[in-house]
């Protein structure tokens, strides 16, 4: 594999710190080389983040450079649509539905876009979108904190990401606090069947 | 890391992945560093707290100093002992600090001593975006540049032996895209770093009057000759590509070099590399071999024309036919903002008139036309900030006419509106002094916004000099007893220090008193009216006052009430909502949000603060504040 770009947007708050490295520590337990990069500090106060996860032997820079992802990892609609420009007609882009409105919407009293709206957009760069209604499967597993596990999950489940589910669970395992861990890995679990069951009506 | 105690794990061979911040701290391990001092700021954080997380048990020495001039005192105070030693600051740290290292490198050290200096190409989390390595030139420190975390924790250790046989402290030079990435680290073997250090006097040494700093500052440019030998030597000065053509070649060095090689191989461009490592002094020999070698030298490296400018000057000597293409001529790269394989791609597409196989225009252009106004999505303060607390009684007191200096903290986020505060904001501090000249010129009373950990760091000598010239300011310290933004370190007012004991408080309102201002106050900025009339008061008066507004960071209460599970119970609108807005028009609250022309709570992001009932005009929201 010469190198393969996951772009993780979301908002300050939503755990795409730790979906980055969960994703980095999977690929060091399969040998592989790995470079992940992520903005603390004035970056995380509710505002919009990005976080970048490279995968390759020759790979070197931590950042994608523009049209580059082969996945789009979108905590939500709206960061999803700030990060298009990373993707391409190769993209994958899995979206969460879970909507946080940016306070801008609520000054103006403007409403947030819909989803099909949102997707319409997406389709302008790739065909290839999955939303998850992470909303409905964090209830499930029991915890509003857990839509980064979910998304992992159904990034796992799709056959582009060049990791073993194996190596995502033990990085998991190894990267949350025990006492979260049952929680987190029953959201990964949800997110990867759910994940599965819309592959296979697609087909 | 799921937990910094996996950094003491001896274990050499072993493959982490490791935050460049990480990797630094286990190198501190793997040199035998005995005493570590940082004051915290972006993006050098990491390497304190998880410091700080392990140090007990290390048996390493870690403290967070009041401000970086103090972490480097106290640090070569330390490594004149003897002892190795290590700071960690952000770029603007090395400021401050700066008075310190100047003449630290005339007296040198004896243990060894590295300066981590964290620069922040692209502002993301600073107020400018210096380029530090002319602090090397400017001191005669010598300075290595990590490209990544593994590079990171190995110079670190080599920059202890170069420190050690050169007595001089080394800087070394990182930047966001190194501290702030992770990357496979590979442990080495633990050292044991010395308990107890020496003190040897030689006054001619280390006692800086003028007579023994003329002879030292000959002593340090004989140091910096040894220091050229070594960077000649030096592994991290390496051709890291060798094509057989003799046209282009490629010099770069820090984040830059990892740009460099994927751009010159995206755009199938033949060139051989010369990847910096040590940076200063250059490798002038190395450099014009690598000058006579090929015949157009692309200098990549990010923010000024550091290497430029010097290996110009080594052209002009030994190879004056060479073409050299970078940023001081012809700008093929920028000399603002961060780089990218995309910018570099760009430079090198232009030098080499050959079209970059990424078309980043088309790209733009669709990106543009299909993602047009998105709303913004900057940082704000949290739900619960008692920041907004202040602010909207800051407002509502001094209004619209009032000129707010405002400092370094979260509390900078107050400019966004509906709150408004903040006309003037420079660097730690400065609030304090600018609010006196700002009063001074308008002839009316102004105020100074400053954080706890501001404060202490570099508010004191201001608000002395308030008192002493006796000066119209209101200094508002946002007393949140945490350092928030750089991630909840503690400072000199909460009692805690780097090893995590207890230690004496010291109190804002006593250094205050202490210092001679006679209006002082301390006051919850939840409790709207009583802080309103004291800030009235204050702006009354005819010489300085001080109020302090003290609520705990709401991310540490609700950390702390995770931790022993004490359920959040959010706030409700009632049916006597009228839906007149003022909540959402006064406060910016993240948790307040406005659909189908209805305001609504939101119950994940509500802290229950209560702060939008205080203000609610109908009575129309309702719940428990829970302090």
């Amino acid at each position: 594999m010469k190198e393969f770009n996951i772009v993780i947007a979301g908002v300050g708050g939503q755990g795409t710190l730790l979906a980055a490295e969960v994703l980095g520590t999977a690929a060091l337990k399969e040998g592989m080389n790995v470079r992940v990069s992520e903005i603390h500090g004035m970056a995380q106060r509710g505002g919009a983040v990005t976080s970048e996860v490279r995968l390759g032997d020759a790979v070197l820079s931590p950042t994608v450079p523009d049209g580059q992802a082969d996945i789009l990892l979108g905590f939500e609609p709206l960061e999803t649509l700030r990060n298009l420009r990373y993707a391409s007609e190769k993209t994958l882009v899995i979206v969460s539905d879970e909507r946080i409105p940016p306070t801008e919407l609520s000054a103006k009293n403007q409403p947030y876009p819909s989803i099909d709206e949102i997707i319409k957009k997406i389709h302008c760069f790739t065909k290839n979108a999955q939303v998850v209604d992470t909303r409905r499967l964090t209830e499930k597993a029991g915890s509003s904190l857990v839509q980064n596990t979910v998304l992992l999950g159904a990034l796992a489940a799709n056959g582009k990401l060049p990791l073993e589910k194996q190596s995502l669970v033990e990085a998991l395992r190894e990267l949350i606090p025990t006492r979260h861990v049952e929680t987190n890995v029953k959201a990964f679990e949800l997110g990867y069947d759910y994940a599965i069951n819309l592959n296979a009506k697609r087909l | 890391m799921p937990d910094p105690r996996l950094l003491l794990e001896e274990n050499p061979g072993k493959r982490m992945l490791l935050l460049g911040n990480e990797a630094i701290v286990r190198a501190i391990l793997e040199a035998g560093i005995s005493v570590v001092t940082t004051y915290p700021g972006t993006p050098a954080s990491e390497i304190g707290d998880s410091m700080s997380a392990i140090a007990k048990e290390a048996g390493v020495y870690m403290e967070y100093s009041t401000n970086e001039m103090v972490a480097v005192e106290v640090a070569a105070g330390a490594a004149n002992c003897g002892v190795r030693a290590l700071s960690a600051m952000k770029h603007v740290g090395l400021n401050v600090a700066a008075d310190m290292v100047m003449t630290l490198a005339y007296t040198g050290v004896r243990g060894g001593y590295v300066i981590v200096t964290a620069d922040d190409p692209e502002c993301f989390s600073s107020q400018n975006e210096q380029d530090n390595r002319f602090y090397a030139l400017l001191s005669s420190l010598p300075c290595m540049e990590p490209s990544n975390p593994q590079e990171a924790k190995d110079m670190v250790i080599s920059a202890v032996e170069i420190s050690e046989k050169l007595e001089l402290p080394v800087l070394l030079r990182t930047t966001t895209r190194v501290n702030h990435v992770r990357g496979p680290v590979t442990y080495g073997r633990l050292a044991k770093a010395t308990e107890k250090g020496k003190f040897t006097r030689e006054v001619a040494r280390l006692v800086m009057v003028p007579a023994y700093s003329r002879p030292a500052h000959t002593v340090l440019l004989k140091k910096l000759e040894k220091a050229a030998d070594i960077s000649e030597k030096s592994p991290y000065n390496v051709v890291t590509k060798k094509e057989r053509s003799s046209e282009y070649g490629v010099i770069s060095s820090g984040a830059a070099y990892n740009y460099a090689v994927e751009a010159a191989r995206l755009l199938g461009l033949k060139a051989s590399v010369l990847k910096l490592g040590m940076t200063h002094p250059l490798p002038k020999k190395k450099i014009a071999k690598f000058l006579k070698e090929n015949s157009k030298i692309i200098i990549v490296e990010e923010l000024e024309p550091y290497l430029e400018m010097q290996i110009k000057a080594i052209a002009k000597d030994h190879a004056p036919n060479v073409q050299i293409y970078g940023k001081t001529g012809k700008q093929y790269f920028p000399r603002d903002g961060e780089l990218s394989v995309k910018t570099v791609l760009m430079g090198l597409s232009s030098i080499a008139g050959k079209a970059s196989p990424i078309d980043f225009s088309k790209i733009a252009k669709k990106y543009s036309d299909m993602v047009k106004e998105l709303p913004r999505r900057p940082p704000i303060l949290c739900a619960g900030c008692p920041h907004r607390a202040s602010f909207y009684v800051i407002r509502r007191a001094g209004g619209d006419k009032t000129i707010y200096a405002t400092d370094i903290g979260c509390y900078a986020l107050g400019i966004a509106p509906p709150l408004k505060v903040g006309d003037l904001l420079v660097c730690m501090g400065a609030s304090i002094g600018a609010a006196q000249g700002i009063s001074k010129a308008l002839q009316e009373a102004a105020i100074a916004i400053i954080g706890d950990s501001t404060f202490f760091h570099a508010g004191i000598p201001g608000l002395i000099n308030a008192v002493y010239n006796n000066h119209k300011a209101v200094v508002i310290v946002l007393d949140n007893l945490t350092t928030a933004m750089t991630g909840h370190q503690p400072h000199p007012g909460t009692g805690v220090a780097g090893m995590r004991h207890q230690t004496e408080r010291v109190f804002i309102e006593k250094v205050a008193r202490g210092c001679g201002v006679e209006y002082v106050k301390v006051l919850d900025p939840f409790k709207i009216k009583k802080a309103e009339k004291a800030l009235r008061e204050a702006l009354q008066r005819n010489g300085p006052s001080v109020i302090v507004f003290r609520s705990p960071c709401t991310l540490m209460v609700a950390r702390e009430r995770r931790r022993k599970g004490i359920a959040i119970r959010p706030y409700r609108i009632t049916d006597a909502c009228k839906n007149c807005m003022a909540c959402v028009r006064t406060l910016g609250c993240p948790a307040l949000t406005v659909e189908d022309g209805k305001v609504h709570i939101s119950d994940i992001l509500c802290s229950a603060c209560g702060l939008c009932a205080s203000v609610c005009p109908y009575h129309a929201i309702e719940g428990e504040a829970s302090a």
